[in-house]
């Protein structure tokens, strides 16, 4: 079993208040991730499910067990920090053992020497070896079991952290942006491992980052936390199609979704630059902002009356997709803009341009960012 | 460029210097210690090995070097102990750090001897406040606590503050007598000692990364020791390093303390070496046995350098 429950979490310093009465259920197995820009509260949430920062109030339930008063090396879960944290001088082996050792052998047992005359010593001592072995070889670490930590790269040094937290089958693995001090290469690398890992373990995850991407490709389920608030907690495909406010469609998804300052009129038709949306806004007579992802507005050469006109400002080659920065009338933002390059390598900077939007893709949100629905699902 | 001597010219200057003022007079050092050379004579003899067969057999030499290595085996692991405890303590105060670490750093900025002189007052026999604090407490807590009766073995009848107070108050001269001077002095070296070493550790207790506690507490390190055996005490291998051999070669070298406070004496039972040094070649002219202590004290210091250079250094930097 590995859920865990938050309820009511609470977390000031001082008079700041960092956490605003969180709840989250995580479910035995999940991969939850806590995302969020820096300075939102994600690494302290994890801290208190660690138990390694007290909550201001709330509580914290590991298998329905409330551990509020229970200390962090007592609630049998795992860390993986984001400077790895390995000890730095003991052996990838020592590092790896040392959880067990701690956990397994007695007081008497651990004292140099004299504590080998325990009885039980030998075959703890072998049990401990199995598993190490077992974990090196699983991470594929089992020719570094004699280096220490100064000696490996980074990426070796993150496996070396993973092992540290899997040697011990946890309730739960707590993961502090474990991948944030690798190179981008082997960042995505990491991801898929990560996921295969887990699928593997089918241990509870919970997972803090500040990239979208790694939330997006690894969890099976996203919690989108702005300034100390859960404004979102649900699969990825769905906080990415479905974003409850303006803040988590500009935080998820990259590049950004485009925002457009529109209004709708009193029959709830949502009007923005010279384009009227077909669907109606439940919210007649307001202003509005509408979000546009840059995957669902294409550049065409016809001119109608849902396309509206700009100027490329910077033309942004990723090889598979280019975006086009792309200044349209009167609006002082740029957007952006998805092209395939087979069809638009003709464009280059300075280009005018029209653009078309998808249908049934625009995203309504009121002046306060919270998002509004359509009243049919039709234009 | 193969054939250029420039580069001889830019290094000369340094070369020179570090000759004529470094390793000239070390060998100079080396060359008297083997002669009868005094200050001030015309001419000299080379007696071979006489004089360092004199610091090895002569009484006052033997008690030199007794009082030298009693000196620097008390105060070196005392004061870095105390000062690991210190700054662990310290280090765990939430306020107020400041105002301990300021008052334990105070013996460290102060002038030795300032300092000395007010140990001399406060140490004297008769007049000092030590003996009149404990002549004041024959009878009472004071008596319970510092004669030992709390211990079980200790009879409060004879304990040494016991007969001190049935023998007219008769407390130890501590600097002044043969069984205490060195221990007295031991403990000022101390005293002096432990701030310095406490404010090394601080630092050192800084440069832990705090990740490394909670990847402890994580990993089931749950009592203060196991976390100490396991973070603290390897990360501080480093600063360990430094303050034991800085400690010991300022050990070594303790000179004001004793030429204030006891000149060596009472018989010769704190006569470490810088002061022999002092004592023989400069006010007494005796040029050539000075030397001869400065070059075993010089082959001191290099041991030692050396055991930290190549044997413990790399145990400590990972």
């Amino acid at each position: 079993m590995g859920t865990i429950s938050l309820k009511n979490i609470s977390k000031s310093f001082g008079s700041t208040q960092v956490l605003n009465n969180l709840n989250v259920d995580i479910q035995d197995g999940e991969f939850l991730t806590l995302v969020g820009p820096s300075g939102c509260g994600k690494s302290t949430l994890l801290r208190i499910i660690a138990g390694l920062e007290q909550q201001t109030s709330g509580d914290v339930l590991i298998d329905n067990k409330n551990v509020n008063k229970i200390r962090a090396s007592e609630r049998d879960l795992a860390m993986v920090f984001q400077s790895y944290a390995l000890y730095p001088h003991l052996t990838v082996r020592r590092n790896l053992e040392t959880p067990l050792r701690l956990r397994d052998y007695n007081a008497f047992e651990r004292l140099p020497l004299i504590g080998n005359f325990s009885p039980n010593k030998k075959s703890k001592t072998e049990s401990i070896n199995q598993l190490v072995n077992k974990t090196s070889e699983t991470l594929q670490i089992s020719e570094l079991l004699d280096r220490k930590p100064g000696q490996l790269s980074g990426g070796q040094r993150q496996r070396v952290a993973l092992g540290r937290a899997m040697v011990r089958e946890p309730v739960a693995f707590l993961m502090d942006e474990p991948l944030s001090n690798l190179d981008a290469a082997l960042r995505v690398h990491m991801r898929s491992e990560l996921s295969e890992l887990h699928n593997s373990l089918k241990t509870t995850f919970v997972y803090v980052t500040h990239d979208q991407a790694e939330a997006l490709t690894m969890s099976s389920r996203m919690a989108v936390m702005i300034d100390g608030n859960l404004l979102q907690l649900d699969t990825p495909q769905e906080v990415y199609d479905n974003p409850s406010s303006l803040s988590v469609a500009q935080f998820v998804g990259s590049p950004k979704i485009n925002i457009f300052n529109g209004s709708s009129d009193s029959s709830g038709t949502v009007n923005f630059l010279n384009v009227n949306l077909k669907r109606k806004s439940s919210e007649s007579n307001s202003d509005l902002h509408i979000g546009i992802r840059p995957e669902h507005l294409e550049i065409t050469n016809d001119k109608d009356e849902n396309t509206f006109g700009g100027t490329v400002a910077y033309r942004e080659n990723l090889g598979s997709d280019i975006y086009f920065h792309v200044n349209i009338e009167d609006n002082s933002k740029k957007i952006i803009v998805r092209g395939l390059p087979q069809f638009t390598h003709q464009i280059t900077n300075g280009s005018s341009v029209n653009i078309k939007r998808d249908s049934n893709k625009a995203l309504l949100f009121n002046q306060t960012g919270m998002r509004i629905h359509f009243n049919n699902a039709m234009g | 460029m193969h054939n250029s001597k420039a580069h001889l010219w830019f290094i000369a200057p340094a070369i020179i210097l570090m000759i004529i003022i470094l390793i000239f007079p070390l060998f100079l050092a080396g060359g008297i210690s083997f002669t009868d050379y005094n200050l001030g004579n015309k001419t000299f003899e080379w007696i071979g090995l006489e004089n360092y067969d004199k610091m090895f057999n002569r009484k006052t030499y033997v008690k030199m070097i007794w009082a030298t290595a009693t000196y620097v085996i008390v105060v070196v692991p005392i004061s870095v102990i105390l000062g690991l405890c210190a700054a662990m303590l310290l280090n765990s105060l939430r306020f107020g750090a400041d105002i301990y670490k300021t008052i334990f750093f105070l013996p460290v900025m102060a002038t030795l001897l300032a300092m000395a002189i007010a140990w001399e007052f406060t140490l004297h026999p008769t007049l000092g406040i030590v003996n009149n604090f404990l002549a004041n407490g024959c009878g009472g807590a004071r008596e319970f606590i510092f004669g030992f009766h709390w211990l079980p073995w200790v009879d409060s009848e004879q304990s040494w503050y016991a007969v001190a107070c049935a023998n007219n108050m008769d407390f130890p001269y501590w600097l002044k007598q043969k069984n205490t001077a060195i221990w007295t002095v031991c403990f000022i070296g101390i005293w002096q000692a432990f701030g310095f070493n406490m404010v090394l550790y601080l630092a050192g207790l800084t440069g832990i990364p705090r990740e490394l506690y909670q990847a402890a507490e994580m990993d089931g390190a749950k009592s203060t020791w196991e976390q100490f055996k396991l973070v603290t005490w390897p990360m501080l291998g480093p600063t360990t390093l430094f303050v034991v051999t800085i400690t010991t070669i300022r050990t070594f070298q303790v000179f004001d303390t004793i030429e204030i406070l006891t000149k060596g004496g009472p018989s010769k039972t704190t006569y470490v070496m810088m002061y022999a040094i002092f004592e023989k070649a400069i006010q007494q002219n005796l040029t050539s046995i000075g030397a001869a202590i400065t070059v075993v004290f010089i082959g001191f210091i290099l041991i030692l350098t050396f055991f930290q250079r190549y044997i413990i250094e790399k145990r400590v930097h990972y």
